[in-house]
């Protein structure tokens, strides 16, 4: 969920909340306050009653008007107690009435304040009724009320607006920081951009962020440099070794254990040789060291591959068929070189006797299948550094060079296992 | 042949110095920048083998030095910088070919030749070794002017070995030499075996002298 949705969604259920509670209370307090008014309205009445009887020594003339009705009944003397009701009387044809209420009924009866309290006059007594309209109350609470809830639904509506405006705009830096993250390339030389915000906490997360991609680019480059530097170093005491064993087996006639011994470490030193050139290969191929910009025919150079494997095919009786149409590529000749072989190279070491090969070139991808082990390899690790088969013989780096030299030239290594045929396509 | 081994790693000047050291060839060596350019200035030699990172100063300046005094000697750098563009700075200076360390003495004694060759038979684009005769141009082999035809691989194989006549060769170096260094093949040689059987086969149908012999199943050695 969205900052901005959860936000708005907190703000405007307590908005409603408080609302409706503040709605309510209104109600309440202007209703009594209309109620206590209409209460003074009876009482002054009841006064004017019993003025009146006071005077006059008999019961006031009762008129009859539409918005307050007197009644006056004999009653027991002392049953009358003095309290205030709610009560429904009988309204009269009233023009101003019903044109303020046409749709309502004219024999309707109408919603009303009642003082039901007593008088002596001489030895009688007699229960009073004074009854007014509190229609006009009502109507007077509704528009109010009606005002009041106009209002806050403006409000309601306004700060909606305004928060979503504000904040989107507001939060503007971070969706930029956030899109810049995402951009974010341990290998790139570009760095993140300071955005320009008058907000502290967002000025506070690009620095920290620029901080720290500059360490973790720099953390990486001391990486890279120290495995340049290492496999460098390397060489220069390979190459002794490389060098003396061949002096070695030029000086005298060895047994047949001995020239067991010094095959072994032929072969251990090949390997250390390819694993060593493969490092340096890795990290120039990262560095970016190797771009150049040569128009290769790729169908010329796998034929000239296929040609140059031929032996070792027919030495594993390996079926190749190729497919090739006219592609041309923009890339440097070493890399693409270099891709192909390892392709090709895995097509036939991880393939069995009696094999098969499939290569396929379209304009848009070139597509190496060779037969195998009969399950499909991990995909997620085939492509990770030193990550390969127990039987494998290879260094261990020579998918991760591949998959690093199409990302340098934009273009995509898959792997997929289809009908056990191990399939690399490489995606121009 | 004259040869100067410019190289400031003792033990690899000293193998190849070993290497190429035969009745016939003459070996100098330096250690350091002072020391090669000392050499250069004043002698010349057939080839020479030249390291770009020494002490004093850089390879690439003995080798601005030599062209620019029109020297004819020809130059193999070695080096550990495996990047494309020392490469091409390097034989864009005039060198006649470049090698990586770490190399096989046989691969760098095939180079050499191979230099050398192009050197000192100006025009001639043959080479003679006893009964056979080799058009480097049209890349085919005579023995006793009788044909032989050989493959790609077989060719290149045989002169191989011409060059490191005398010398055990692994099969390592022969692979790398054949097929370059990316295939990874340590553990099966078979096919060289069978390249070699078919190339020996094919010099002594056509007349030629055994050769080629297995040297304690870790190489042949091409005996003359």
């Amino acid at each position: 969920m969205k900052l901005i949705a959860r936000y708005n969604r907190v703000n405007l259920l307590t908005t409603i909340v408080v609302m409706l509670i503040t709605g309510i209370v209104y109600y309440q307090v202007i209703s009594l306050i209309l109620i206590k008014q209409l209460e003074k309205n009876l009482q002054v009445e009841e006064d004017e009653i019993y003025e009146y009887v006071d005077l006059n020594h008999h019961l006031p003339q009762v008129f009859k008007s539409n918005d307050q009705q007197i009644t006056f009944t004999e009653a027991k003397p002392g049953s009358v107690e003095r309290h205030f009701i709610n009560t429904v009387y009988h309204n009269f044809d009233n023009p101003k009435y019903a044109k303020r209420h046409p749709h309502r009924d004219d024999d309707e009866y109408e919603t009303g304040r009642g003082l039901i309290t007593s008088v002596t006059v001489g030895a009688k007594y007699y229960k009073v009724l004074i009854v007014v309209s509190t229609v006009e109350a009502e109507d007077l609470i509704q528009i109010i009320f009606g005002i009041t809830a106009g209002v806050i639904l403006l409000l309601f509506v306004t700060l909606y607006v305004t928060n979503r405006l504000l904040l989107n705009r507001l939060w503007q830096p971070f969706y930029d920081l956030l899109k810049e993250l995402r951009l974010f390339d341990i290998t790139d030389s570009k760095d993140i951009p300071l955005e320009k915000t008058r907000i502290d906490e967002f000025e506070e997360l690009n620095q920290a962020i620029i901080g720290m991609s500059t360490r973790v680019k720099g953390d990486y480059k001391e990486l890279k440099t120290f495995t340049e530097n290492a496999s460098h170093e390397l060489l220069t005491p390979i190459a002794v070794i490389n060098s003396k064993m061949d002096t070695l087996i030029q000086t005298d006639t060895f047994t047949h254990k001995q020239s067991k011994l010094l095959s072994d470490l032929y072969g251990a030193i090949s390997k250390l040789t390819r694993l060593n050139q493969s490092l340096l290969l890795l990290v120039k191929i990262e560095n970016r060291l190797l771009e150049r910009n040569e128009h290769i025919d790729l169908k010329q150079h796998i034929e000239e591959l296929l040609i140059q494997f031929e032996e070792i095919f027919l030495d594993k009786e390996l079926m190749v068929s190729s497919d090739l149409v006219e592609k041309e590529v923009v890339a440097s000749t070493y890399l693409i070189d270099i891709l192909l072989n390892n392709l090709l190279g895995n097509a036939i070491r991880h393939n069995h006797a009696g094999g098969e090969i499939r290569v396929k070139l379209t304009s848009e991808a070139l597509i190496v299948q060779n037969t195998g082990a009969t399950e499909a390899l991990q995909h997620d690790q085939i492509f990770t550094r030193f990550h390969k088969s127990t039987e494998s013989e290879g260094s261990g780096l020579g998918l991760t060079i591949s998959r690093q030299i199409c990302e340098n030239l934009n273009f995509t290594l898959n792997y997929s296992y289809q009908s056990s045929f191990h399939t690399f396509t490489v995606n121009f | 042949m004259k040869i100067l081994i410019i190289e400031d790693e003792k033990g690899l000047r000293e193998s190849i110095e070993e290497y190429f050291s035969e009745a016939g060839n003459i070996c100098e060596t330096a250690s350091n920048y002072q020391e090669a350019m000392g050499k250069v200035s004043i002698y010349s030699y057939d080839c020479i083998l030249l390291d770009i990172t020494l002490p004093g100063g850089s390879g690439i300046e003995i080798l601005k030095y030599l062209k620019k005094n029109n020297n004819t000697d020809g130059v193999l750098i070695i080096s550990a910088k495996n990047s494309l563009d020392d490469r091409l700075e390097g034989l864009d200076l005039g060198a006649d070919d470049y090698l990586v360390k770490p190399f096989h003495l046989s691969e760098l004694r095939a180079r050499v030749t191979a230099i050398i060759r192009r050197k000192t038979f100006n025009g001639s684009n043959q080479l003679v070794f006893n009964e056979i005769n080799i058009d480097l141009l049209a890349k085919t082999a005579k023995v006793n002017d009788q044909s032989v035809k050989l493959t790609r691989k077989e060719y290149a194989l045989l002169l191989y070995f011409i060059a490191n006549k005398g010398k055990v060769v692994s099969k390592n170096a022969i692979a790398e030499h054949l097929w370059g260094d990316g295939m990874d093949l340590a553990n099966n040689f078979d096919f060289i075996y069978s390249h070699i059987k078919n190339l020996r086969k094919k010099l002594m149908e056509a007349g030629s002298n055994d050769y080629i012999q297995a040297a304690y199943g870790m190489g042949y050695k091409f005996t003359s």
